[in-house]
C-alpha cells in the first residue's frame, strides 16, 4: 500500500492533479476578487430610491440567479464568437477569462442579495444615532451601517465562499482544464496511463483540504468580529 | 395603481432581454456588420457587399488562418490518435498528421482539448480552426461541417474477459447478454441490434470498466480504441476482442474524416495534403507508429 504513494504512476497523476487545482484555486481567488466589491454595487443598485434602475437590477440579479450557472458558461464562451465578435482570446486564457466573468457575475448576484440583507438587518436607531452626533450620510454608512454589516453577513458569505470552491468543477464544460478534468483524463489515457478510474475519486481529497482551511480561517474571521456584540 | 404600473415595467424590461436573447439564433446570414473576425483577416472584403459577402467570408478561412498563423485543433484524448506522451506532448496519428498539414500551411499547430458534445460550436465561434480527431462521419457530422476524404476506416468491436473469449468466437447473436455501451454510440446501436440488452454508460472507458469489473459480460467499443487500450501491456490485460460487429450486421465500416467549417477553403487544402502525403509515403509510416496501419485508406 505504501509503495503506491511512491510509484511513478501515483506521482504522475498528483503532478497532473496539482497543475488542474492551480487552476481551480485561480478561477476561485479571481471569482472573490471580482464578486466580493461587485456585490455591494449590485446590492446598491436594488436598494436605490431610483425605481428604473432598482427594475433593471433586480431584473439582473432574477435572471442570473434563476439560470444554471453551467448555461451562463457556454453562453458567454460561444455566443460572441457564433454571432462574430471574437472577444475571447485563443487557447486556455480565453477560455478561463469566460468562465472567470461568468463566475464574478454570478456570484456578485448572490452576494448582493446578501449584503442587502446585511446593511438592511442593522437597525434604523444606529443610524438615527449616528446623525444625533452630527455625521453626514457618507460616514453614517461607511462607519455605522457597513462595519455592522460585515460582521452580520460572514455566516452566509462562508456558505457561498465553500459552495464556490466546488462550484469551479463545472468550468470543465467549456473544456477549462481544472481539477476534475484531469482526474477524468486518466479514464480515457493520459500520459501512458489508460482506465485509471482512481484520479477522480481522489479529487476529493483537495476540494475537502482546501474547503477545511476555508472554514477554519473563515471561523476565525467570525470569531474576531465578535467583540460588536 | 402604482403596482401595475411596477408590473408592466418589468414585463417590458423581460420582452426586451427575451428578444435579445432570441438574437443568439443561428440567422449568421443576416449578420454581417457583425463579422468582424473574418472581415479583419481579410479586409477586402469590405467592400463587396450583396449577396457574395457569407460566400467570401468562408473563401477567406485558408487565408484567416495564415493571417493569424495558427492552426487550432480541436481534439479530445483519445488514444492512439490524439494522447499525450510522459512528457506532456500531444502525439497520436491525428496529431502527427495534423503538425504536418499546419506545416504544409505555414502556420503554427495548436492542440486544443475541447469538450466533444460541442465541438460544432467551438467550430462556428472560431475557437478552433478544424476538429481532428478520430471523428466518425456521422449525419451530425456531415449536416454541420465540411470534411476532407475519409482516411482510416473503424468497426465496432465486442470486448470480452480474454479467459472466455472462446464463448463468443463466430458469434451471430447477443441475445442474453449484458453489454455495457456508451451512450448514444454507434456501439449501442450495433449492440441493440444484435439483441443484447445493454447498460449505457458516460464513456467508452467506462464500458472496458464495466466487463473488467464483472458488471456486464462484454462491452462495444470502437476498433481503433480497443487497438490501443485493451490487451496486454494495458491497464486491462485481462480483456480481449473478438467479434467485428458491422461484419455480423452486415454493415459497412464507418469511417473518420476531418471537419471543417461550412463552406471552407481548407477543405481542400486538406484534400490536397492528404493526397501527397499517401503518395510519399507518411501516412502509412506515420500510421504504422501509432498501430493503426490496417485501419487506413491509401487510395
Amino acid at each position: 500500500m505504501l509503495s503506491f504513494f511512491s510509484s511513478t504512476e501515483f506521482l504522475t497523476v498528483v503532478t497532473a492533479l496539482n497543475t488542474g487545482f492551480i487552476k481551480t484555486l485561480q478561477l476561485f481567488f479571481v471569482t472573490l476578487v471580482g464578486a466580493v466589491p461587485l456585490g455591494l454595487v449590485i446590492s446598491f443598485g436594488s436598494m436605490s430610491r431610483i425605481p428604473p434602475l432598482r427594475w433593471l437590477t433586480k431584473t439582473i440579479v432574477w435572471m442570473i440567479r434563476g439560470t444554471p450557472l453551467v448555461l451562463q458558461i457556454i453562453a458567454l464562451y460561444y455566443v460572441p464568437g457564433l454571432k462574430g465578435f471574437h472577444i475571447w482570446s485563443g487557447g486556455e486564457s480565453g477560455r478561463f477569462t469566460a468562465v472567470a466573468v461568468a463566475f464574478v457575475i454570478n456570484y456578485a448576484c448572490y452576494f448582493s442579495e446578501i449584503y442587502r440583507g446585511g446593511i438592511q438587518g442593522v437597525p434604523v436607531g444606529q443610524q438615527e444615532a449616528g446623525l444625533v452626533l452630527g455625521m453626514t450620510k457618507r460616514q453614517i454608512f461607511f462607519k455605522i451601517t457597513l462595519l455592522q454589516m460585515v460582521k452580520r453577513i460572514v455566516p452566509p458569505m462562508s456558505n457561498e465562499i465553500i459552495t464556490l470552491v466546488k462550484d469551479t468543477s463545472l468550468a470543465r464544460v467549456v473544456a477549462l482544464q481544472e481539477v476534475i478534468w484531469m482526474g477524468e483524463s486518466f479514464m480515457k489515457g493520459n500520459q501512458g496511463y489508460a482506465g485509471l478510474v482512481w484520479p477522480l475519486f481522489f479529487t476529493a481529497v483537495y476540494y475537502l483540504v482546501f474547503s477545511g482551511v476555508a472554514t477554519i480561517l473563515l471561523g476565525k474571521l467570525e470569531k474576531k468580529l465578535e467583540y460588536f456584540r | 395603481m402604482m403596482k401595475s404600473k411596477k408590473f408592466w415595467a418589468l414585463l417590458l424590461a423581460l420582452a426586451m432581454v427575451l428578444s435579445l436573447a432570441a438574437c443568439g439564433g443561428k440567422d449568421a446570414s443576416s449578420d454581417k456588420s457583425g463579422d468582424a473576425g473574418p472581415s479583419a483577416a481579410a479586409p477586402e472584403d469590405q467592400t463587396s457587399g450583396g449577396t457574395g459577402d457569407e460566400q467570401k467570408d468562408s473563401d477567406s478561412d485558408l487565408a484567416y488562418v495564415q493571417n493569424k498563423g495558427t492552426l487550432v485543433v480541436g481534439m479530445t484524448d483519445f488514444a492512439p490518435m490524439d494522447y499525450r506522451d510522459a512528457n506532456g506532448n500531444w502525439i497520436g496519428f491525428d496529431a502527427d498528421m495534423a503538425s504536418a498539414f499546419a506545416e504544409s500551411l505555414g502556420v503554427k499547430v495548436e492542440f486544443q482539448e475541447i469538450t466533444w458534445d460541442y465541438k460544432v460550436m467551438e467550430l462556428d465561434a472560431k475557437s478552433i480552426d478544424c476538429v481532428w480527431n478520430g471523428m466518425t462521419l456521422n449525419d451530425e457530422v456531415k449536416a454541420a461541417m465540411d470534411t476532407g476524404n475519409a482516411y482510416c476506416l473503424n468497426a465496432q468491436v465486442l470486448v470480452v474477459p480474454a479467459d472466455k473469449a472462446a464463448d463468443f468466437e463466430s458469434l451471430t447473436s447477443l441475445e442474453g447478454l449484458n453489454v455495457a455501451v456508451e451512450s448514444g454510440s454507434a456501439g449501442e446501436d450495433a449492440a441493440e441490434a444484435l439483441g443484447a440488452s445493454t447498460t449505457a454508460v458516460a464513456k467508452q472507458a467506462d464500458a472496458l470498466m464495466e466487463v473488467s469489473a464483472g458488471t456486464a459480460d462484454a462491452a462495444v467499443i470502437d476498433l481503433l480504441m480497443a487497438g490501443a487500450m485493451i490487451g496486454e501491456g494495458t491497464n486491462y490485460a485481462n480483456l480481449t476482442y473478438t467479434v467485428n460487429l458491422n461484419t455480423a450486421q452486415g454493415l459497412e465500416s464507418e469511417e473518420y474524416g476531418v471537419g471543417f467549417r461550412k463552406g471552407s477553403d481548407l477543405v481542400a487544402a486538406w484534400n490536397d495534403f492528404w493526397s501527397a502525403a499517401i503518395a510519399d509515403g507518411s501516412v502509412l509510416e506515420t500510421g504504422t507508429t501509432y498501430g493503426v496501419q490496417e485501419s487506413l485508406i491509401l487510395e
